[in-house]
């Protein structure tokens, strides 16, 4: 089923957009020294992203997934924030804060990636943190060994792989990246995503496109191999249990909740002051105007209802959610039968490396005329977002899963049990665990996508970040109230959608 | 062995398919009975009309109005060459002089000369190609001054290309990639057109003046003019439309008049077109619309739904246009073959030019 929908939806577009694309010819743009330049310059800006946001997400991931304290959940889910807010949004939000000192170049460029991503590193290396049994470094230092020497040898071996998944992904969202690319870089931190629309959209060079579409593919390609070949050190550790800080713990616990709240909220506080301001002072004007009867636009196609575009939102948000938690858990569990196994998993992985230009023009083709056209069906939007999601499903539960414990499967079976018992008793609450985290990052990404959405949402049924793009592409200060009104409301969504899916798994 | 995933794996897709056959049955009229015809039509995420007028035209031709988007104008543009002869859609809005010309060599249109393209004003009506595009609207891409800024600064505004490369205006410019940004291409267009072949010594002038690029129009008017936000920069370039709706979507009360202007030098006009997708099996209703975007009532109608003019001749602006828009006379404008072989140097050579 998993690769039933990798073919459908990724294979049967990427062979559309090539056939219309390639010929004997495009092998000699291969010798164009441009794209290879930008490869290289976008490789180091995505190392340093990488960098900075792993210094910041691990201690988070620390203590949001470990520790007990009130208000622990709201924290989690509010980390994942930045991972959503659109590009355009983060950036005014960077250059009001941080632009007077830093200006466009690489350093404002690496720390906006890096804020964007903490929650990819919060999510993915937490579902794994989690699931270490506390117990063990207790053990470790009941030993006299000191509590680094404990980190050390007990818990960053079992840690490594899902570090290592979370620097591949956030190594791949860097070297891709393209809003961010474009509104804080220069001429050093161009990106081959961004070369693609430049060739594709400007130019109408689509050789050339495809030549540095495979490029970027290629590099992508190779650093999920790298992460999926990082092996578990400690693999037996298991368990659920938050720690009850105390003493020093719990003053370490403060400073680090204290500063996730100011890292994240900062750039949300002044789109929360943009929403409350017009150039005569305080107004409530542009929140009255989303929700009242006002609405701005009224009777225009141009903008809709604000409403109804949060509404779909959300409901995009969770069938991709549930979709790509399926269809990622499945790949994710075929890990661990084998070789075809890998390589499928790997497979499911290729999205991320494919540019949301090339995937939105080549699922129009392949599903947006006769005899197949299925934008009238709503569904193109949430399955682009579902391929988008899968692979920080697969990311999210791989090395989680390898970790659990392969031998409960044969005590239950050398106990009776029949084998799909047998394997849901070994794997089962690992797999509800990560699913649940996984799924919510999946929410996320639908509802702070733009790339795909805006080739193939119908002009009427526009998702939050297309009317934020929409409002923002025109003078006016009622156009970038509204745009912030709707910002400050898909943060809230956010919020909202991820501490609700991270309840309703805990429970069931 | 995996008897749970397997189970929700057949339910997923079970309703994939449910869902993708239950819509097939619901979207494909058949055109020869008397159900209503649809026609799909694709545009660029700037189109925007009443919705009463789409209403008005629906209950009056029984044709039904399907608006696909195709993202920004460039993708849209992208997306019809690579589907050209079987459509994503019927009818395409939204193509400029920019692009036209590679989507007539790659035979994306079907000609049709509209009844209603008798009123198009003078200079348009010789710019279809051949009847094989009609000119919907037009806007001019200009520099635009906040006069807040210049008055409190005691210092005349800049009236020409000339002045920007002027020290006193030093530091005060923002503009956008012409390599991203389809405003930052026409103002580059702009000065090719005005200095031809010593366009580099101009914008080299612009450099060490000072020039800021920004990525995208909306990062250059919020984050660096000084009206939009917080900027720092008077002089952005923008649209001759710009004060107008800078009016109509204030807060509350309209202002009485605008804080910015436009300067009428240098600017550069983008034409709108529209087409008929070849390949479309309901020609007869795709010449409908088209005939539609071209009469009195969308006309009328554009100004203020995407801020730019009508092509028509004969339709009364609305006043926030007539008191402060700019009319620009002699815009810039390069023959669109000129545009489609040089674009990619042009952009090559000014991006040696800014160190970009």
């Amino acid at each position: 089923m998993p690769a039933a929908f990798l073919v459908v939806f990724l294979g049967v577009p990427l062979a559309s957009l090539a056939a219309q694309i390639v010929s004997p010819d495009t092998i000699s743009y291969f010798t164009d020294p441009l794209p290879w330049r930008v490869a290289g310059l976008a490789t180091g800006q995505a190392l340093l992203s990488t960098a900075l946001a792993l210094l910041l997400g691990l201690p988070m991931a620390n203590i949001l997934t470990r520790y007990r304290f009130p208000g622990r959940r709201w924290a989690l889910a509010l980390a994942t924030v930045p991972f959503v807010l659109p590009t355009v949004v983060v950036a005014l939000a960077f250059r009001a804060l941080l632009g007077a000192s830093l200006g466009s170049g690489l350093a404002i460029v690496v720390l906006a990636h890096a804020y964007l991503n903490l929650a990819v590193v919060v999510r993915i290396v937490g579902a794994r943190w989690a699931t270490i049994d506390p117990r063990f470094e207790t053990a470790a230092r009941t030993l006299r060994a000191d509590r680094l020497t404990a980190f050390r040898t007990v818990t960053l071996p079992a840690l490594a792989p899902a570090i290592a998944s979370a620097a591949a992904i956030v190594f791949v969202f860097s070297f891709t990246s393209l809003g961010i690319v474009l509104l804080l870089g220069d001429a050093n931190t161009r990106t081959l995503e961004s070369l693609v629309l430049r060739q594709t959209s400007v130019l109408l060079d689509f050789q050339g496109a495809a030549i540095s579409a495979a490029i970027q593919a290629a590099v992508v390609g190779s650093v999920l191999l790298w992460a999926a070949r990082q092996r578990s050190a400690g693999g037996t550790l298991r368990g659920d249990h938050l720690i009850r800080p105390d003493g020093f713990a719990r003053i370490v616990v403060g400073i680090v909740v204290a500063l996730t709240l100011l890292i994240v909220l900062a750039p949300v506080a002044a789109l929360v002051w943009s929403s409350l301001r017009s150039s005569s002072g305080w107004t409530l004007s542009w929140w009255s105007s989303v929700f009242g009867a006002q609405t701005i636009d009224a009777g225009s196609t141009r903008i809709g209802s604000p409403l109804a575009a949060m509404g779909r939102s959300l409901a995009y948000a969770l069938l991709t959610g549930i979709v790509a938690a399926i269809v990622g858990g499945m790949a994710a569990v075929s890990v661990l039968s084998g070789r075809i196994g890998r390589a499928f998993a790997l497979a499911t992985a290729l999205p991320l490396g494919i540019s949301a230009a090339t995937l939105g023009l080549g699922t129009l083709l392949a599903y947006g005329r006769e005899p197949l056209d299925l934008r009238a069906t709503g569904m193109l939007v949430p399955m682009a977002h579902a391929l988008i999601a899968v692979p920080l499903v697969v990311a999210v539960a791989t090395p989680t899963l390898r970790a659990a414990d392969s031998r409960l499967v044969m005590v239950a079976a050398s106990l009776g049990a029949r084998p799909s018992r047998a394997w849901w008793t070994g794997y089962g609450p690992t797999l509800r665990t990560v699913m649940v985290a996984a799924g919510g990052l999946a929410c996320a990404v639908s509802l702070g996508e733009f790339g795909a959405a805006s080739f193939l949402a119908r002009a009427d049924g526009l998702t939050v970040p297309l009317v934020i793009a929409r409002l923002l592409g025109r003078p006016g200060e009622a156009s970038f109230g509204v745009a912030a009104v709707m910002a400050v409301i898909l943060v809230v969504m956010t919020t909202a959608l991820v501490a609700a899916v991270d309840k309703g798994g805990r429970r069931s | 062995m995996k008897r749970i995933p397997v189970f929700a794996a057949t339910g997923v897709a079970c309703a994939l398919v449910l869902s993708a056959c239950g819509s097939d049955t619901s979207s494909t009229e058949d055109p020869e009975s008397n159900e209503p015809v649809t026609v799909q039509l694709l545009t660029h995420d700037s189109f925007a009309l009443s919705e009463d007028v789409i209403a008005d035209f629906e209950a009056s031709s029984g044709i039904t109005l399907e608006l696909v988007s195709g993202g920004d104008a460039g993708s849209m543009v992208a997306g019809a060459i690579l589907a050209a002869g079987a459509p994503t859609a019927d009818v395409m809005f939204g193509v400029d002089n920019t692009l036209v010309t590679r989507t007539l060599n790659e035979g994306v249109f079907e000609p049709y000369t509209s009844p209603e393209s008798a009123a198009l004003r003078p200079e348009l009506a010789d710019q279809t190609f051949e009847g094989r595009v009609t000119p919907i609207d037009f806007g001019d891409v200009c520099i635009n001054i906040d006069d807040t800024w210049f008055a409190a600064d005691g210092v005349a505004a800049p009236t020409t290309l000339e002045d920007l490369a002027n020290p006193t205006y030093k530091d005060l410019l923002v503009v956008q990639d012409p390599g991203t940004s389809s405003p930052g291409l026409a103002f580059l267009l702009s000065t090719v057109s005005r200095y031809g072949d010593a366009w580099p010594d101009y914008w080299q002038r612009l450099r060490d003046n000072g020039v800021k690029v920004s990525g995208s129009w909306s990062d250059a008017y919020y984050g660096d003019f000084t009206f939009g936000g917080g900027g720092d920069r008077p002089i952005v370039v923008s649209y001759a439309t710009s004060p107008p709706a800078e009016i109509v979507y204030a807060e509350g009360e309209p202002p009485a008049r605008p804080s910015t202007s436009v300067m009428t030098d240098g600017c550069y006009r983008q034409i709108e077109y529209a087409g008929i997708l070849a390949g479309t099996d309901q020609p007869a209703a795709a010449q409908q619309v088209i005939d539609w975007l071209l009469s009195p009532e969308v006309q009328a109608d554009i100004p203020l739904n995407m801020f730019v003019f009508p092509a028509r001749q004969d339709i009364p602006l609305p006043p926030v246009f007539t008191e402060f828009a700019a009319q620009v006379d002699s815009a810039e404008q390069l023959p669109a073959e000129f545009v489609a072989e040089n674009v990619g140097d042009l952009l090559t050579e000014w991006g040696s030019v800014m160190g970009r």
